[in-house]
């Protein structure tokens, strides 16, 4: 954790971030975590999908690239081939820096050990030539704003779909056109059968709550499975 | 019977003969019958003089036609970007007297509603300033593009400065490689003529006669065919423009040392010095009038230059190189199967860069209406003569302007407003100016050389009033949001792009067969075997 560092136009006056797409900067991910409030922005384009921590306490959401660690089916050399990505991708290599404080004002921060920092002076400022930041920071700030919101927000949206136990665990068979077939296991999706039964009182609260649209978001992206498969038919020559 | 157009002789192996002789082959078709066969003769022993080292945008399509990746043209040419010029001391020689000429055009509206927009609600920033994002990333020595960008495409417009002998070498390697041009070696001796007055071939000292359909002459000052065979006079424009020297000196530069993103040209007392930033060196000169300068005065005059532009450099241990020309252009470029391009056709003083735009659009020319049978050539001849005469014109009316605006006293700048030396045109189109910005109504030739957006820079760039309001309503309101744009995009770009000497060294980087960026006065060892 050492290479975090608070974002300072002090410190990081002629900082430049490398803001391309590649392997080599750290975007062969299979995938990426995702919170409740962009599910309507990413379920167009990657299966949305649940995980258990491994204390097995809690869940998190993640936007699903690919079928194994490390295969990024969007990521096509210098290009990721997709209309928008997760929030949590997007601010690399910044993060959200917190104090003891939980009401204090959040700081960027930024992890300088990532390939994204720029040594040969042709990736984007982050500050101009007078410290103030560039139009490149203040999105990125923006970003790191959403994210951090959705983030606190996400444990109410978790708590909710325990509260009327609507994730399953889901097992994905995948045949591809090698002839392997293959499983996809450890994730949790929207039980759907049990959202059907859910009563009017019950909507009525999760809507109240503004985590019906999530869920239903969360259910249509599933239909990204099959476009993700024919990518991966497509990286192995087939199709 | 008329004979089809398929054997193209070039005379002449600079900059012009070997972009000629690019473009004509990328453009042939294979499948023609009879196919075009090009042949570039030159003599062994006549050095080339590079032409000029400053670009036009117009360069980036010109390689991408003839085939030649952009990363491999800047290695070999030991290129930089150029984002157009910055005038300095044009107006009255004070020390914050500069302004730009971006290559990049104003933003959209109507002229007179942005220029109204600028004088009424940005006055505080320079036309150009207000106008686009080009000199903000000028100032900064930034690159126009990022290199992950494809191939000749920019954020911002532009075009190089380069070696020009490197760039004949690299079209010379081009032409004969790739292209199926053939290279003689050799002295034209003579030329045989028909009847008519065509040439039918040239002799060579070794090579025997070379027939052709067309010749193109490419001989630089020497003007072999069209001047010498074809007889074609000059018209003389020092009237208008009359620097007639210049001294030129090649000033080497530090390895991480920044590249201008512009030519600067800075006025002097009779005349102005070029500054023109490649990796490797700095090409800098000083143009001026003999009439009005000494030569020792001149020199002395550069080396003041040199020493405040580059503090490290002895000027004492540099060597100048005196040239001497004049503002002249035939009164005809193509007579009857020669055509001239480059400095053969013609030379003005290269304020504004205009000598290697004049041999792409000449061959821009040529290629579009291309003479299929000789019994179409007098046609087109007569086309493009009418086509080049206005250009001419045209030029020689801009760069006019740079001088006319001026209020320096010296006796060279007082003679550069003696209204004798002003084309009537030109004339004409200042007292329009006044209540009207310059527009394309002004300018309304199809490929204007010089559009209404450059007279729009340097004429508020060299403090010419704005407009008063008339009685005729603009809508300067239109163009507000575009105004904030602007800086937006400004800082936006500043942010994004990369300096050019960080870009030039990643580049360098990653070809690491490129020539290694040598901070002496020798020309850095060609990548490209010379043929």
């Amino acid at each position: 954790m050492t290479a975090h560092a608070i974002l300072t136009a002090e410190e990081h006056g002629d900082l430049r971030i490398r803001t391309a797409r590649g392997a080599a900067l750290g975007d062969a991910i299979m995938a990426a975590l995702v919170v409740p409030a962009e599910f309507r922005a990413v379920q167009g384009e990657y299966p949305i999908l649940f995980r258990l921590d491994q204390a097995r306490e809690g869940f998190t959401a993640l936007a699903l690239f690919g079928f194994e660690s490390g295969e990024n089916l969007f990521l096509r050399g210098q290009e990721w081939d997709a209309t928008c990505r997760p929030l949590s991708v997007d601010i690399q290599p910044f993060l959200i820096g917190r104090s003891e404080d939980p009401d204090a004002p959040a700081q960027v921060h930024i992890d300088m050990d990532s390939p994204r920092i720029d040594n040969a002076g042709e990736g984007i400022r982050v500050f101009d030539e007078h410290g103030r930041p560039t139009p490149y920071l203040e999105a990125i700030a923006e970003k790191l704003g959403a994210l951090d919101e959705g983030y606190r927000a996400a444990p109410a949206f978790f708590a909710a779909l325990r509260r009327y136990d609507l994730l399953e665990p889901f097992t994905l068979q995948v045949a591809l056109e090698d002839g392997s077939t293959n499983r996809l296991v450890g994730f949790h999706v929207i039980d759907e059968d049990k959202l059907r039964t859910l009563d009017g009182t019950a909507l009525g609260a999760l809507h109240a709550e503004g985590h019906l649209m999530p869920i239903f978001m969360a259910l249509a992206s599933l239909s990204n499975l099959s476009a993700l498969i024919a990518r991966k038919n497509r990286a192995l020559g087939h199709g | 019977m008329d004979r089809l157009v398929s054997r193209i002789v070039i005379v002449g192996g600079g900059t012009a003969g070997w972009l000629a002789a690019c473009s004509i082959a990328a453009r042939a078709d294979l499948a023609a019958s009879p196919p075009l066969q090009v042949i570039l003769v030159e003599s062994p022993d006549i050095p080339t003089i590079g032409v000029g080292e400053g670009t036009w945008p117009t360069m980036r399509g010109t390689l991408a036609r003839i085939g030649i990746a952009e990363p491999d043209f800047l290695l070999a040419c030991d290129a930089s970007f150029k984002q157009g010029t910055r005038f300095d001391g044009w107006r009255t020689g004070a020390a914050e007297d500069r302004y730009h000429h971006p290559f990049t055009t104003p933003l959209e509206g109507q002229p007179r509603d942005v220029v109204a927009a600028w004088a009424e609600q940005a006055r505080e920033r320079s036309f150009a300033d207000a106008v686009g994002p080009q000199p903000h990333a000028c100032t900064l020595g930034l690159a126009p593009r990022q290199r992950i960008m494809p191939d000749y495409a920019g954020a911002l417009n532009y075009g190089y400065h380069l070696d020009a002998g490197k760039l004949a070498a690299l079209l010379a390697h081009h032409a004969t490689e790739r292209l199926g041009v053939r290279h003689l070696r050799d002295h034209v001796e003579g030329v045989e003529r028909a009847t008519n007055g065509d040439i039918v071939a040239i002799r060579t000292r070794a090579s025997g006669t070379i027939e052709g359909d067309l010749f193109l002459d490419c001989t630089g000052q020497a003007a072999l065919l069209i001047g010498e065979h074809c007889r074609v006079p000059l018209i003389d424009r020092t009237a208008q423009l009359f620097n007639d020297r210049a001294l030129a000196v090649q000033v080497p530069v530090a390895p991480d040392s920044p590249i201008a993103s512009q030519t600067i040209g800075t006025a002097h007392s009779a005349g102005w010095i070029w500054d023109i930033g490649l990796p490797t060196r700095r090409g800098i000169g000083c143009v001026y009038a003999s009439d009005f300068l000494s030569d020792d005065e001149a020199a002395a005059s550069l080396a003041r230059y040199i020493r405040a532009a580059a503090p490290d450099c002895d000027p004492g241990a540099l060597a100048f190189r005196r040239l001497a020309f004049r503002s002249a252009h035939r009164e005809r470029f193509w007579q009857g199967n020669c055509l001239a391009i480059g400095q053969s056709a013609g030379f003005l003083e290269p304020l504004e860069a205009s000598a290697i735009v004049l041999i792409e659009l000449s061959l821009d020319a040529l290629l579009d209406n291309f003479p299929v049978e000789r019994g179409a050539m007098d046609l087109h001849a007569r086309r493009f003569n009418a086509l080049f005469r206005y250009r001419w014109d045209r030029i020689v009316e801009f760069l006019k302007l740079h001088y006319l605006l001026s209020q320096r006293q010296e006796p060279y700048w007082r003679a550069h407003r003696d209204p004798a030396s002003v084309p009537e045109r030109l004339n004409e189109l200042l007292r329009i100016w006044r209540h009207q910005p310059p527009s394309r109504t002004d300018f309304d030739a199809a490929d204007e050389v010089f559009p209404a957006a450059s007279y729009q820079y340097v004429l508020y760039g060299m403090g010419f009033p704005p407009p008063r309001p008339g009685p005729i309503a603009g809508n300067p309101a239109s163009v507000a949001a575009g105004l904030r744009q602007v800086e937006h995009r400004a800082r936006s770009l500043a942010a994004a792009l990369p300096t050019n000497r960080s870009y030039v060294d990643a580049l360098a980087a990653e070809h690491p067969a490129g020539p290694a960026p040598a901070p002496t006065l020798t020309p850095a060892p060609a990548r490209l075997e010379t043929l």
